[in-house]
């Protein structure tokens, strides 16, 4: 059984072979892991590489296990088979199992877990070697270093707000200076105008540190915005990572997309790379399938326009103020009597929902043009 | 027309993910040496069940019918079942409409009356007994049980009740008046339905000590099931008639444990989150307000005032000649001495399951906890008991020792610590623990530096309520302690046995000084638990 390097408090949070800034190294690796609770498989076989300094979110609804995967990579629960790796050094697999505190790495907690028996300066010190007057300058610097006045230190936690406790928490879990920062949804017992700004300064904070960091939340998008990579755990599995953009705009299935956001999902049918539907010719960057599939675009991805020949009837709106979502029921597409039969023809009718800045121009009723912008993904069809 | 919606919308997963965290997950069984200590605890706490079955069940169908069914059982058993039938129902009433009065009424001075209407409870049964007794001479039969049970024990329906009235969301009081009710049609079909909880739960616990009592009645000599195995035990010393008796009492708590958990049903003690607290309305009494005082007045006089009084009195009469016995030192010290001891002993023994309850609850816990609720709720008598005849045959070494009277105790004020552990393990959740060890500290090292630290105010307040009941304990150390050994409570005994009355004063007003503290915190916790 390997040991995990405990740095010294004082010392550099970077790694010695990440020494060269331009050579990204991947810094967690976790491979193959499983997990069982009572006979449920919770973890069904999870891949996931993050690399040094970057930030990833862990996305999924509950119950898709990706809090367990969390408190695996923490050393909270032993993986059944497959390992975790940590800047180089097995924390879990085969050869051993480290528990959480002797991995380097910081945890904070829903709802912060504060100590409530200690003041704000007790709890950030609470890691550290050194206590009192001692370490008093140490946690004045870690509380600026969240945006929070020094003078807070002899608060208790009972005296702060929800964003404040858990920025607290983010600087009793820097003081350590961890290899790598684990974010069990933070932010999701803030209110939303707190969440917001809270993201913000936790996300700057640690990308000014440049910890690795892993986010685990179920807001899509939260996630988009707060990481570099997104990973989508769906029943035990990672189902896609890639970068927000990627999976946003290119999720590769059905699930997925809905995931991640509205999706319009039409009837198509696929020849070369151009999906035909209901809205025209679509262009789909590599394709996996040919023939009858199902064609997701992004809500905003469909415009209103001036004249064209994709039209549709407003059926419904509802007003969010900024904007305004228009339930538009597609015209009928009629096909010339005299022509040749296509029976991969699409026959419209379908109803999708789109987002529009300007709600007088959406009444019920309403006749307008339509446009596709970007490309489309498709899935194969299911039935 | 059917439209075919071709737009999903994200779905946003709801907040259950706490939950799932919290419960999804904690299924397993604990740590094992956890485990094992707690079955090894929750099997030493049904010996007295144990004992009592096994008893029954050697004793052969013979014997069970020539020694319970005869008149003299049915006697007993007619005092009993009249005593509880009575006394219940008048300690709900008293205890529900002073808890009413106190807490949701303008009646003047409320906030005396709800501490004393719970300050009974630091009067111990037996001694009111001993003052009623000096009062009325005359005083006994059902009558008399009834009188000095009722004015000992409602305290026990009105703390809880009182708690849940005055911590009761005023939202749902609204919500009844604003679907047209008045202010008394309001309590009668919001309010009051929400205190069946808190009333069932009182009324089990004055059952509870209806059927364990013995000094109380032993002083009025009104013979229940307890004084009769007592006196049983007394002439014949392990006698089959004793154990007879003793599961014929023990029958009786199962049944009403049973009752109790039938009218409780799948609802828990009512719960109030931990929002704002905002206050519950009050009542303007108008014409009501001179019934309710002089009804309350009427109250604290009879369960304060003679009590008082009488030992009062006694100490006058007996003059400064009563303090210098010297037994009342030795007692004082020795019942110090075993109320620490025990406190302490509790508190350590019913932590493992506390814990097991709070943080690995499931099948195995649930069934554990069940039996500790179950063994402990066995009168003290049944519990001296056993633990006399177990050690006498079983292990000679430790028989009439203090060791066998500090494991009675554990075993008959373990709830008393377990409720305070539990509440104290619960505002300590496990992720506390998690992020010390996410801070570096070993897993042991953060369970000292948290959990422990955050539970120690709860164990001390559990601590300090065994510590009330060892002081006040009687049936079981009479039977139990160690020769030479004399208690506050025994030595009153012995004393107002021998009709001694003015003897025995000082050891009254002992009881009841060291128990008002401790009745106070019970109080007060009270209050604050009831919103958990």
């Amino acid at each position: 059984m390997t040991t995990s390097r405990r740095p010294a408090p004082a010392a550099s949070p970077v790694p010695a072979f990440a020494a060269d800034p331009h050579h990204v190294t991947d810094h967690l690796l976790v491979g193959g892991v499983r997990k069982s609770f009572g006979g449920t498989e919770v973890l069904k076989g999870v891949d996931l590489t993050v690399a040094q300094g970057r930030t990833t979110a862990i996305v999924g609804a509950s119950g898709s296990g990706k809090t367990t995967l969390l408190r695996v990579i923490a050393g909270f629960e032993a993986p059944d088979a497959g390992s975790v790796c940590l800047g180089g050094v097995q924390v879990a697999g085969p050869s051993g199992w480290l528990p959480a505190h002797r991995r380097s790495v910081g945890y904070v907690a829903q709802d912060g877990a504060l100590f409530p028996h200690l003041t704000v300066g007790q709890n950030i010190e609470f890691g550290l070697p050194v206590r009192g007057r001692t370490a008093a300058p140490r946690v004045a610097e870690l509380l600026e270093m969240v945006s929070m006045d020094p003078a807070y230190a002899r608060r208790k936690p009972s005296q702060l707000s929800g964003g404040q406790q858990q920025r607290v928490a983010l600087a009793r879990a820097l003081a350590r200076q961890p290899q790598l920062m684990l974010l069990d949804e933070p932010f999701s017992a803030l209110d939303a105008g707190l969440r917001v700004a809270t993201r913000r300064a936790v996300s700057k904070t640690l990308s000014d540190a440049g910890v690795t960091t892993i986010l685990v939340t179920h807001d899509q998008a939260e996630a988009l915005s707060f990481a570099d990579q997104v990973a989508v755990m769906r029943d035990g599995r990672l189902a896609q990572i890639g970068s927000p953009f990627v999976v946003y705009t290119r999720p590769t299935d059905r699930a997925t997309a809905e995931f991640l956001g509205d999706a319009v999902i039409l009837e198509a049918w696929m020849e070369g790379s151009l999906a035909l539907c209901s809205l025209g010719g679509i262009p789909v960057r590599r394709p996996p399938v040919q023939g009858r599939v199902h064609l997701m675009l992004r809500p905003e991805q469909i415009r209103i326009t001036e004249g064209g020949n994709i039209r549709g009837r407003v059926v419904d709106t509802d007003y969010f103020g900024p904007e305004t979502t228009v339930r538009i029921q597609l015209a009928p597409i009629v096909v010339d009597p005299a022509g040749p039969v296509d029976p991969h023809q699409p026959v419209g009718g379908e109803v999708i929902s789109i987002r529009h800045w300007n709600a007088m121009l959406a009444r019920p009723g309403t006749e307008l043009s339509l446009k596709v912008v970007g490309e489309g993904v498709v899935f194969p069809w299911d039935g | 027309m059917a439209f075919r919606d071709s737009t999903t919308t994200a779905r946003a997963p709801r907040v259950d993910n706490l939950g799932n965290a919290a419960g999804g997950r904690g299924t397993r069984s604990g740590p094992w040496p956890v485990v094992v200590l707690s079955i090894l605890i929750a099997a030493f706490s049904l010996l007295p069940l144990g004992y009592v079955a096994f008893m029954t069940g050697n004793a052969g169908w013979d014997t069970i019918q020539k020694l319970v069914f005869r008149p003299r059982v049915g006697d007993l058993l007619l005092n009993t079942l009249g005593l509880v039938v009575v006394t219940v129902p008048l300690c709900v009433v008293i205890g529900v409409a002073g808890a009413w009065l106190v807490e949701r009424t303008r009646l003047r001075g409320h906030k005396i009356w709800s501490v004393l209407l719970a300050a009974p409870l630091a009067i111990p049964a037996f001694v009111n007994s001993y003052a009623w007794v000096s009062a009325v001479p005359s005083l006994g039969g059902l009558f008399g049980g009834v009188l000095i049970a009722t004015l000992s024990y409602f305290p026990l329906v009105y703390i809880p009740v009182a708690a849940v009235l005055s911590r009761m969301d005023p939202a749902l009081e609204q919500s009844g008046s604003s679907l047209g009710l008045g202010p008394w049609k309001v309590f009668f079909r919001v309010v009051l339905p929400q205190l069946r909880l808190a009333a069932a739960g009182g009324a089990l616990l004055v059952s509870l000590h209806l059927l364990a009592e013995y000094g109380a009645f032993a002083m009025i000599q009104f013979d229940t099931f307890t004084t009769a195995i007592y006196d049983q035990f007394r002439s014949t010393f392990d006698g089959a008639a004793a154990n007879m008796l003793a599961s014929v009492l023990v029958l009786f708590c199962l049944l009403l444990l049973l009752g109790e958990s039938k009218t409780r049903g799948n609802a828990r003690y009512a719960r109030v989150g931990s929002g704002v607290q905002a206050n519950p309305p009050r009542l303007a009494m108008g014409w009501l307000e001179i019934p309710g005082q002089l009804g309350l007045a009427a109250l604290t006089a009879l369960a304060l005032g003679v009590p008082l009084f009488h030992v009062a009195r006694w100490l006058i009469l007996g003059g400064p000649g009563i303090w210098t016995g010297g037994a009342l030192a030795g007692a004082l010290l020795q019942t110090l001495g075993y109320g620490l001891v025990g406190a302490l002993v509790t508190t350590v023994v019913a932590f493992p399951l506390a814990f097991l309850v709070i943080r690995h609850p499931g099948p195995v816990t649930k069934l554990l906890e069940g039996a500790n609720y179950i063994s402990s709720s066995m009168p003290g008598i049944v519990v001296a008991l056993a633990l006399v005849t177990i050690t006498i045959h079983n292990v000679p070494a430790v028989y009439q020792t203090a060791v066998v009277l500090v494991a009675a105790y554990a075993l008959l004020f373990m709830p008393r610590a377990l409720v305070n552990l539990r509440a104290g393990l619960a505002q300590a959740p496990k992720e506390l623990d998690e992020a010390a060890q996410a801070l570096g500290k070993p897993p042991l090292v953060a369970f000292l530096r948290v959990t422990l630290r955050l539970t120690a105010p709860a164990a001390a307040g559990g601590a300090a309520l065994v510590f009330l009941g060892i002081v006040n304990e009687l049936t079981a150390t009479l039977l139990l302690a160690p020769n030479g050994t004399n208690t506050l409570a025994t030595e009153f005994w012995s004393l107002s046995s021998e009709i001694d009355y003015t003897g025995a004063a000082p050891y009254a007003l002992l009881m009841i000084l060291l128990s008002a503290p401790m009745t106070y915190l019970l109080f007060a916790q009270s209050k604050k638990a009831a919103g958990q």
